[in-house]
């Protein structure tokens, strides 16, 4: 153990004593450094790197700085109409399909094919892509008893349900025009103040819909 | 360099710039932010009779803030919504729209924070959780979040054997205690509830990110806060996590199912039947499997009462890719223990033995009921 | 016989040295015991959890003070007191002034630490301690800083060196940073996030304008002392001086990218963060091609085998720092415990380093009593083990939490889930940094009390020496 702590002792008063520390670095200041080999080319890279450094500080200060404003930029994107149109056509209907995968996909399949003699089709049928206000109204109040879809008919024991789940006019309006939209139907876009019109104009009606009422109301689309 | 005074100075004034331009300069660009309506006129004035935002809190919570601070809160939850280019903090639903330097005017202690062991606070008022869930979550938070490591704070409940008015049950194990929250707990849940950003103001609009996308919102907000009592040994919970996250989900690997039969697992009377007390799904496991599988149609009776539907099949190309063995098992082991259900648990090696067992059915020929009953074997 | 002066100036100052190195000892033990249940408190959240006395936050709080204050306050005062003193070859007067301040400072701190475990804790990073301590604190903070300074005014060479610049910079820079963050958070607190500006730009430059340049200066001092060759291009030393000086109260704000606060703060921050990498390279082009011209010397002599990893730990972290602070990397790792692995890289695996190894090496002198060796390699690997396996589990938990942290669709409790085994490895890490502590502490003890029944056996080796 003395040994070492002799080594630890020595080492210490081998060492440089304080004032002859200060003095040298004291000349070493004066003198700033003596002209070595790499003395010129040292300087000259540390110039270049500092200088490209303060270049790219600059340029990042310069994007993020918001130009010194309080407030986050606003994000102003230029569309055309046109664009803004589709845009919001994309929106809605990308919501409507995530209403349908929630609230309708169970029974009439994601396909929108339904399932053979039990839920009815969507893709291809009338009663979802001729008048509007029909697909609105079952989704309104509900649907029973027999119905017939692309020749085929549906007994609605388990009917459409939707009115005991809340689902506001917007809602119904994206998942009626995915559903006009998707699987090759090609209906027109249905907005939120038809629906909207169409829950005033249905208050009268209590119970589920019937297939025949809604085909007598709705006679024209049915009609070929 | 070498006079110490000169020195102090140069000293001083390096660390003085920067206090001019952080403290000052930033005083002087916004210290005197005041609250305003969430658009404004044409020309810049507040409409008359517009609501103005940030409101202030309630004395409660500001007494709740300084319960947050006392106890160190602010140490592992920040309080602030990134900015889009920053994070991902309003993908995540931590708020309609990032923070703004106005949304703080009006708090005396701002909690910004700068660590995220636990998830952002700056919109937890605006989050489904309803107070009592808030009060579980301070006492113990391992009995409403499974594996969380927020500190409990039982010091602020009162806790007792029987229910008295407003106190909360948990569910510990086996037992049941009632906690009473104290002052102090109130005033922290009050604060909590008191945190939202949840208006636009002039100089930010919510984020577009999220918006028509409010039905999945819904979906998941619901299935998140409730989680499984942790009572079940690690295996069995694995497999109900499993099999709740399989229930409520829409897409592939997904059973869809509480889309008809309900998160609560009642369905709905008159069109779909319920899960819970049901002999179809706490009785014969075979059958269970059965129509899982292949799917069921026609009348079917259930808890006294007569449905007639079809339930498409999960084990085999239906509307999705249809599940594994696994996540049958799991789905179902999931139905038959929540909701107050209580039957012992499907394991993945049953399922395919059933699998096997009806190889042969063709994909699109569901079960009957009846032909499920005749089937059963009585024991 | 005949004291030569630098033993005259080692009695003169023995007195308040072995004052601050022992109280300072003290707080960091008490900062590893807090440190250590705020660890354990992490992994298992019911540790503890039905005192309220022992909240995480609390903890967690008091335990960055302890370290900050306790033990980076005391330790500065022993090292600069006796490193000014030695440079300027004067003696130190007013030692019982020192010891009147110190044990101000140090029960202020008691008192600081009890107030915010018993729920008085204030909302500003390393401000935390309850408002009545600060006056106290202050006061005999400027007690000691004045002592010093009459150390220094009296020096005999008056050309001024690097050690000198580092350490009365960061006297001064401490006194000035609270007077400026009390002013803005409790006489006359701004509105809103002006305090959050404020709150961050006064805690990290704590550790920036005080801790560091402290360090900085030990090892401006001891790698020339005990090498006996000047610092090589010590030219540079004057430029990355007034570097951090200029630019470190600046790059501190970047912590606020992303945040309610005007875009242009986080981005001065940002850009005066990436300009650092030179105030780095300066230090660390000083001291590693002074030291690496006789590496047999550094390893061979303990203390400076601290003071080297000190210095390299802090070249290495530093720059990680500086990638963090960049906004593609910030926007991962911003909230994360990247921020702990940023700050125990600093206290831990720079500060504390440098200072063991200079208290090492003082401690001889001032007390003539030689510390065993096995004893401080002991400390040597167990503090190396400890902060390496601590900043690891930092760095990737770190990493990981961010990377998870930023993906919308994992929920938050499994992003946790993946952070909980670095949580697990920082506990055992802050274990044997406690453990290592420990003895240190009992190194300081064996020499500065003086053991009546070993006395007689040192004699007896100084003779046969």
């Amino acid at each position: 153990m003395s040994k070492e702590n002799q080594t630890s002792e020595e080492i210490r008063s081998s060492g440089m004593k304080d004032d002859e520390l200060v003095n040298k670095h004291v000349r070493l200041n004066q003198i700033k450094h003596e002209p070595t080999k790499g003395f010129l080319q040292a300087p000259l890279i540390f110039v270049f790197v500092f200088g490209c450094l303060i270049f790219v500080c600059s340029i990042q200060l310069a994007h993020t700085t918001n130009d010194f404003q309080l407030h986050p930029p606003k994000e102003i994107v230029e569309l055309t109409p046109e664009e803004k149109e589709a845009l919001r056509l994309d929106r809605k209907i990308s919501s409507g399909e995530k209403i349908f995968a929630v609230r309708c996909a169970s029974c009439h399949q994601g396909n929108g094919l339904g399932i053979a003699g039990q839920y009815p089709p969507l893709a291809g049928s009338k009663w979802a892509t001729a008048n509007p206000e029909i697909i609105t109204n079952i989704i309104l109040k509900g649907l029973k008893g027999e119905i017939v879809v692309k020749g085929e008919t549906y007994g609605t024991s388990a009917a459409v349900n939707m009115a005991a789940v809340a689902i506001n006019d917007r809602e119904i309006a994206n998942v009626v025009t995915y559903v006009r939209q998707a699987w090759g139907n090609d209906a027109n876009e249905v907005f939120e103040d038809e629906v909207a019109s169409t829950r005033a104009g249905s208050v009268e009606q209590q119970d589920q819909w019937t297939g025949d009422q809604l085909i007598s109301m709705y006679p024209d689309s049915f009609s070929n | 360099m070498n006079n110490i005074f000169k020195f102090s100075i140069y000293i001083f004034l390096t660390l003085s710039f920067a206090w001019l331009a952080f403290v000052v300069g930033a005083t002087n660009q916004y210290g005197d932010l005041e609250p305003t309506a969430e658009s404004l006129e044409e020309d810049g004035s507040i409409p008359p009779d517009a609501e103005l935002f940030p409101k202030s809190m309630a004395g409660i919570a500001q007494l709740g803030a300084k319960e947050y601070l006392s106890l160190g809160c602010a140490t592992c939850h920040t309080q602030q919504v990134r900015s889009e280019e920053a994070g991902f903090d309003v993908e995540r639903g931590w708020g309609k729209r990032p923070s703004v330097p106005r949304d703080y005017i009006l708090q005396e202690e701002v909690l910004l924070g700068h660590n995220r062991v636990g998830p952002d606070l700056a919109n937890v008022g605006m989050r489904e959780y309803s107070s009592e869930w808030l009060h579980k979550h301070l006492f113990m938070p391992q009995s409403v979040v499974e594996g969380s490591i927020c500190q409990p704070s039982p010091f602020l409940y009162e806790e007792n054997k029987e229910a008295s008015v407003d106190s909360i049950e948990i569910t510990n194990g086996e037992t049941n205690i009632f906690i009473k929250p104290s002052l102090r707990a109130n005033r922290i849940v009050a604060y909590l509830e008191s945190l939202h950003q949840n208006y636009e103001l002039p100089e930010i609009a919510f984020s577009d990110i999220l918006e028509e996308d409010q039905s999945v919102e819904i979906a998941s907000a619901v299935a998140e806060p409730e989680t499984i009592a942790t009572a079940f040994p690690s295996w069995l919970s694995e497999q109900m996590e499993s099999g709740k996250e399989i229930y409520m989900k829409v897409g592939a690997g997904g059973g869809l199912c509480y889309t008809c039969h309900q998160i609560n697992g009642q369905g709905i009377p008159g069109a779909f039947p319920p899960l819970t007390g049901s002999d179809w799904v706490l009785g014969d496991k075979e059958r269970l499997i059965k129509l899982s599988i292949h799917g069921l149609m026609g009348e079917i009776e259930v808890n006294g009462e007569k449905y007639n539907g079809v339930m498409a099949g999960f084990g085999i190309q239906a509307g999705g890719p249809p599940l594994n063995d696994q996540q049958i098992a799991d789905v179902l082991t999931y139905i038959r223990n929540d909701w107050g259900n209580s039957a012992s648990a499907i394991s993945p090696e049953e399922v395919a033995s059933v699998r096997n067992s009806v190889k042969d059915r063709a994909p699109n020929q569901m079960w009957t009921a009846a032909e499920l009953q005749s089937n059963s074997s009585p024991d | 016989m005949k004291k030569n002066p630098e033993q005259e100036i080692d009695q003169s100052a023995r007195f308040a040295f072995s004052f601050f190195v022992a109280s300072a000892g003290l707080w960091l033990l008490a900062a590893a015991l807090l440190a250590y249940i705020a660890a354990a408190k992490l992994t298992d959240p019911l540790f503890l959890s039905s005192l309220e006395f022992f909240t995480y936050g609390k903890i967690k709080v008091s335990q960055a003070n302890a370290f900050v204050y306790g033990w980076g306050g005391n330790s500065i005062f022993a090292v600069s007191l006796w490193i000014i003193a030695r440079l300027s070859q004067s003696l130190v007067r007013g030692s019982i002034f020192l010891i009147f301040a110190g044990a101000i400072w140090n029960l202020s701190i008691t008192f600081g630490l009890l107030g915010i475990l018993d729920g008085h804790m204030l909302g500003h990073e390393l401000l935390e301690m309850p408002k009545q301590v600060w006056p106290a604190l202050l006061v005999s903070y400027l007690i000691i800083a004045f002592i010093i300074f009459v150390v220094f005014r009296s020096r005999k060479q008056k050309v001024t060196i690097a050690p000198q610049w580092f350490i009365i910079a960061a006297l001064i820079w401490f006194p000035c940073l609270f007077l400026f963050g009390w002013s803005g958070l409790e006489l006359n607190p701004g509105r809103g996030t002006l305090q959050s500006i404020l709150s961050i730009w006064f805690g990290q430059n704590v550790i920036w304008l005080w801790l560091t340049p402290v360090a900085l200066g030990c090892a401006y001092y001891i790698i020339p002392s005990v090498l006996n060759r000047p610092i090589d291009k010590y030219y540079l030393a004057v430029f990355g001086f007034w570097c951090i000086a200029g630019l470190a109260p600046w790059s501190v704000v970047h912590h606020l990218e992303g945040g309610p606060v005007p875009m242009w703060v986080p981005a001065i921050g940002t850009v005066m963060s990436i300009a650092m990498v030179f105030p780095i390279a300066v230090a660390s082009t000083n001291f590693h091609s002074t030291a690496f011209q006789d590496v047999s010397k550094v390893w061979n002599y303990l203390p400076l085998r601290f003071v080297i990893f000190g210095t390299l730990s802090y070249t290495i972290s530093s720059y990680i720092g500086v990638i963090f602070s960049l906004p593609a990397v910030a926007k991962l790792t911003q909230f994360s415990i990247i921020n702990e692995f940023h700050f125990n890289q600093r206290v831990y695996g720079f500060f504390s380093m440098i200072i063991f190894g200079i208290v090492y090496h003082i401690l001889p002198q001032i007390t003539g009593r030689e510390i065993g060796t096995a004893a401080k390699n002991f400390h040597f690997w167990t503090s190396a083990l400890g902060v390496f396996a601590l900043l690891l589990a930092y760095l990737v938990g770190g990493l990981t939490h961010g990377v998870l942290g930023q993906q919308p669709s994992l929920a938050w409790a499994t992003v946790i889930e993946s952070v909980k085994p670095y949580f697990l490895i920082t506990e055992y890490a802050f274990l044997i940094l406690g453990f290592s502590q420990l003895v240190f502490v009992l190194n300081l003890w064996k020499v500065l009390v003086p053991n009546p029944f070993a006395s007689s056996d040192r004699q007896a080796n100084l003779k046969t020496a």
